[in-house]
């Protein structure tokens, strides 16, 4: 079967989800998920805790056993008997929630060289990819080739995780809270580099997050979660004009919505679906002319 | 996919409120004993029958599903059994001529080595049904306190009853917590192209070994972590300690442990 260059890359249809199903402490964690992601796109995964994000992303890849609901690749049931899993996995990167988990080797260069080494690419081009993946993500080869994994710190773990999938050169990468417990200097350096990762590869990204403000950052479209459904899914700015809606749900918003959202008590029709602070500004002057 | 933990039932509590459940701890691990003593006293087929049958009931009570401790348990059963393949090729003991089955140089099948290596098995399953059956029904908390009573008067004697009890308490509860760990780390694994879901068993087996580092690293950071909370919020074991929920036993509850003594005096007698 040749993959379908209409179809979208990553297609969820009825996904449900339940955790030691079977067992008393059964957990259902995703009710009935179907959504479309087309190849290029920039989508956002946002939802409170326990929403269902990581199942989600950890369908696309195959790393759950699917039971109801189908997940297809390209157009093709990844569930089916069969398919290839480890061609899947090649296909699409992910970056999980703590780098720590898929650190494999010790040293820093290895662990880089092991997701291609595995994919049976050679030494030179393995070695090469290594290189520049590590250049990109801000972490000198020379300087962090032979550094042990675990005495670096834990942003610098988390670019290394990146790192490791970035050699893959997968078309798709999914990243399970990026930012989580970087201080905000490695924040905006992270998000930077991952905006020019995206561009420069022209990477379809999938970002989980139960923080809008980053996620806002990095993607254009928006998909909300809540108790296992889709509650909302649409480009930013729409999602971002149900600001009450999305607070409502425990979704850290942007600060310019934040904002929008105090100032409203002094301006009850300020928009909501501000993207930057010049954005929010340019609204408020807009209103202190009128007055 | 690695699913260890729909499959492995060994040191988790499952709350049911049942009548199990809300027993005194300490009367659950006086009957424990009774039934560990047991097991070493019965030397029948029929007599584990009759101990066995009250494991059930015991189960049946306790609400907890029969078919998810028995899924929970087949790994366990799969290597009693193949130690009980040893014990039975290799059996050390008397066997008449007339006793032998099936025989090749060392090796060799014999009625008396079948009857020995199904009551060792027995034994195991029982005592192993006995102890999951406990930790399924009594939380951390109450059974390290029924410990700490049970073992309290030794303290006299300068035993860090406590402090072994902490550390063998904590030593179960981290069977879990580590299963989750190792699920995580090969779903994590398996996307970056380890294919733990592929393969045959010894393949299977040699990839799993990959993890091993990792789970040392995070147990030992956990196994920090732990302490340093412990140190922030003052813990002291001991005579300090206070409790905020006094345990009493019930009249039924004597009534339960009676019943085990003479189920277990029952057993061993027929």
């Amino acid at each position: 079967m040749t993959p379908d260059s209409d179809a979208p890359i990553i297609e969820l249809r009825g996904f449900r989800y339940t955790y030691l199903e079977g067992t008393p402490r059964a957990n259902e964690a995703i009710r009935d998920v179907s959504f479309e992601i087309r190849r290029g796109e920039r989508v956002a995964i946002v939802g409170p805790t326990r929403s269902g994000k990581s199942t989600v992303v950890d369908s696309f890849a195959h790393l759950l056993r699917l039971k109801r609901g189908q997940v297809f690749y390209e157009g093709e049931d990844v569930g089916a008997p069969g398919y290839d899993r480890g061609m899947l996995r090649r296909k699409i990167g992910m970056v999980f929630q703590r780098p720590d988990s898929q650190l494999i080797e010790d040293v820093v260069g290895a662990d880089v060289a092991f997701g291609p080494t595995a994919a049976g690419i050679g030494a030179e081009e393995t070695r090469r990819r290594v290189e520049e993946s590590l250049n990109s993500l801000g972490l000198p080869y020379p300087e962090f080739r032979l550094r042990y994994v675990h005495a670096l710190s834990g942003g610098q773990r988390r670019r290394v995780a990146i790192a490791g999938v970035i050699a893959m050169r997968t078309p798709v990468l999914v990243l399970d809270e990026p930012m989580a417990g970087l201080d905000p200097r490695g924040r905006r350096e992270l998000l930077g580099l991952l905006r020019r990762l995206a561009d420069d590869r022209d990477l379809t990204l999938v970002v989980c997050s139960a923080s809008l403000g980053d996620a806002s950052l990095l993607c254009d479209r928006v998909v909300v979660l809540d108790e296992g459904r889709v509650v909302m899914d649409g480009p930013l700015r729409e999602v971002l004009r149900e600001a009450d809606a999305l607070a409502a749900l425990d979704v850290t918003l942007p600060e310019p919505v934040n904002g929008a959202l105090e100032l409203r008590k002094l301006f009850p029709d300020l928009p909501a679906d501000l993207l930057t602070e010049e954005e929010l500004e340019a609204e408020l002057l807009k209103r202190l002319d009128v007055a | 996919m690695l699913e260890l933990q729909r499959n492995v039932v060994f040191g988790q509590f499952v709350d049911t409120g049942s009548v199990i459940h809300r027993m005194d701890p300490r009367i659950k691990l006086a009957a424990m004993f009774v039934m560990l003593v047991a097991s070493f006293l019965i030397d029948s087929f029929l007599g584990f029958a009759v101990a066995l049958l009250l494991v059930v009931l015991i189960q049946v009570s306790s609400l907890i599903p029969l078919g998810y401790v028995l899924r929970g348990s087949a790994f366990f059963l799969g290597f009693l059994l193949f130690v009980l393949l040893f014990q039975v090729l290799f059996y050390p003991g008397e066997v008449p001529e007339s006793g032998y089955l099936w025989r090749w140089g060392i090796l060799s099948i014999s009625t008396e080595g079948l009857r020995s290596a199904g009551i060792l098995g027995l034994r195991v399953i029982f005592l192993y049904y006995v102890t999951t059956m406990l930790m399924l029904t009594t939380s951390l908390v109450d059974l390290t306190n029924g410990l700490e009573l049970i073992f309290g008067p030794l303290q006299r004697l300068r035993v860090p009853v406590n402090e072994l009890v902490l550390v063998f308490v904590i030593a179960i509860k981290f069977v879990p917590i580590f299963i989750e760990e190792v699920e995580r780390l090969a779903r994590a694994q398996t996307a970056r192209g380890v294919p733990f879901d592929e393969g045959g068993a010894f393949t299977r087996a040699r990839r799993l070994g990959r993890l091993l580092v990792p789970i040392f690293i995070s147990g030992f950071h956990r196994a920090d972590l732990l302490s340093i909370a412990m140190h922030t919020r003052c813990y002291r074991g001991g005579r300090y300690r206070t409790k905020f929920r006094q345990m009493s036993a019930r009249p039924s509850d004597w009534a339960i442990l009676a019943l085990v003594v003479v189920w277990m005096l029952a057993a061993w007698q027929v």
